[in-house]
């Protein structure tokens, strides 16, 4: 992690052809298409629009309801579909969903699958590469804002968190920006953390 | 040209001051503001989404969308109501041309990558900084790009080539060439030409641009770069 260094879109990453992910290959080198960090092969960039994944767990907003199903808004330039087969419970539009990605095809439209309603909350929108960020590892950070704040945060892969909102979800939106902005720094849980403290006595 | 010096007090090789600040708009996912000389030009980017209207729609990659756009207050002589005209469309055409050879669309099948450009101040190479401010705005949009794009002009004063060219130089140069490099690879991306130039004055030309546009790298970079060593939840211009 140390190791790692800013590298810009048509950077040169290694001397010889390898496969990086947002990396290509030209005359058997290879560089990088993104602002990121890079260290021993690996490319995390540090900003991106959200690349949908069977898998993922996003979370979306019901934009139409048709008669097979809903259309979900899932913050990327590409419309999901959830199926009513896939579900039992029924959505008005405007309704805020967790859901599971079961397919995406070469057009990247997706389908999803094991939809939750969420209760009332926030929607804060942030970078969809920040989210393993928020999430933290194991949830720490998700849960560390919880205990402080009260709030239930549920982070889409997409980039869309939404704040369940029965506790200080002022200050629980506050510490979401703060790690979107901080995202790429060492040390970040212990300043949230710091942070989170210093708010909430005041 | 006195003395080797430029009307501005430049030598032939000399670009003017440049300072750019990337990150400056809240909504747009990627923005830069360019002070270049006294022009100054903000760059917004949105994107990959959805592309309307859907018959420009491409089952295999993003369509890359540019506006160029003056503000009235832009210029010395005033450019009356902003929005398309002859020229402002010209230069959508080219920087949308220049960069559709830099970003990768394939990865964004069916949707579409808009650049705004507004100049808020002219000054003679606008377009050029508009190339350069659009490539900082995409970058920090986290568009998967080849390359990190610049420009820069090259003109002919008094038989002589210099680069980056004012807007006097500009006016009454005998020739203005401007140029968009990807750096990388040397490839010419952008190439425009008014007024005449021997082969020679165009090779001297291209040589000059190419040693500007390894300065502009540098200036991009550290704009992208500030932008993570200084991290900031509110984003807003710096003024001074």
């Amino acid at each position: 992690m140390d190791k790692s260094r800013i590298v810009m879109p048509g950077e040169m990453v290694a001397e010889r052809p390898e496969r990086i992910g947002y990396a290509f290959v030209d005359k058997g080198k290879t560089y990088s298409t993104v602002v990121g960090l890079y260290s021993e092969g690996k490319l995390v960039p540090l900003e991106g629009p959200y690349e949908p994944l069977p898998d993922d767990m996003i979370v979306g907003i019901v934009s139409e309801v048709r008669f097979s199903g809903y259309s979900v808004d899932t913050n990327s330039a590409y419309a999901a579909f959830l199926s009513s087969r896939e579900i039992r419970e029924r959505y008005e539009m405007g309704d805020t969903i967790f859901a599971r990605i079961i397919k995406t095809d070469e057009t990247r439209s997706i389908e999803l699958s094991d939809a939750k309603k969420l209760p009332e909350g926030r929607l804060v929108r942030v970078s969809a590469v920040k989210i393993p960020r928020i999430i933290g590892k194991k949830n720490s950070m998700v849960d560390m804002i919880r205990a402080n704040t009260g709030c239930e945060i549920v982070a889409g892969r997409n980039g869309y968190v939404w704040i369940i909102g029965t506790g200080d979800s002022n200050l629980a939106e506050k510490a979401i920006r703060m790690i979107e902005a901080q995202a790429h720094t060492h040390g970040l849980t212990d300043r949230v953390a710091a942070y989170l403290k210093s708010q909430k006595k005041a | 040209m006195v003395n080797g010096k430029r009307v501005d007090g430049r030598g032939v090789e000399d670009v003017r001051p440049m300072k750019i600040v990337a990150r400056v708009l809240n909504d747009a996912e990627g923005s830069a503001y360019i002070e270049w000389g006294k022009n100054k030009i903000l760059a917004g980017v949105y994107g990959p989404r959805e592309c309307i209207p859907r018959h420009d729609q491409s089952l295999y990659r993003a369509v890359v969308k540019c506006r160029y756009n003056m503000a009235p207050f832009s210029g010395a002589e005033e450019h009356g109501r902003s929005g398309p005209n002859r020229r402002s469309k010209e230069l959508s055409k080219v920087i949308k041309e220049a960069f559709e050879n830099v970003i990768i669309s394939e990865n964004f099948p069916k949707t579409e990558i808009s650049i705004f450009v507004e100049v808020l101040q002219s000054d003679g190479g606008t377009r050029c900084a508009a190339v350069t401010a659009a490539a900082v705005a995409l970058a920090d949009a986290g568009i998967p790009m080849k390359d990190l794009i610049g420009a820069v002009a090259v003109c002919k004063i008094d038989g002589q080539m210099a680069v980056d060219p004012g807007k006097e130089e500009d006016n009454f140069g005998e020739s203005d060439m401007p140029i968009a490099f990807s750096p990388r690879t040397g490839e010419v991306l952008l190439f425009q030409m008014d007024g005449n130039l021997s082969r020679e004055e165009l090779s001297r030309g291209l040589e000059l641009a190419k040693n500007a546009s390894a300065k502009i790298r540098e200036v991009q970079m550290e704009a992208i770069k500030k932008v993570y060593d200084e991290p900031k939840e509110d984003r807003f211009l710096l003024i001074g």
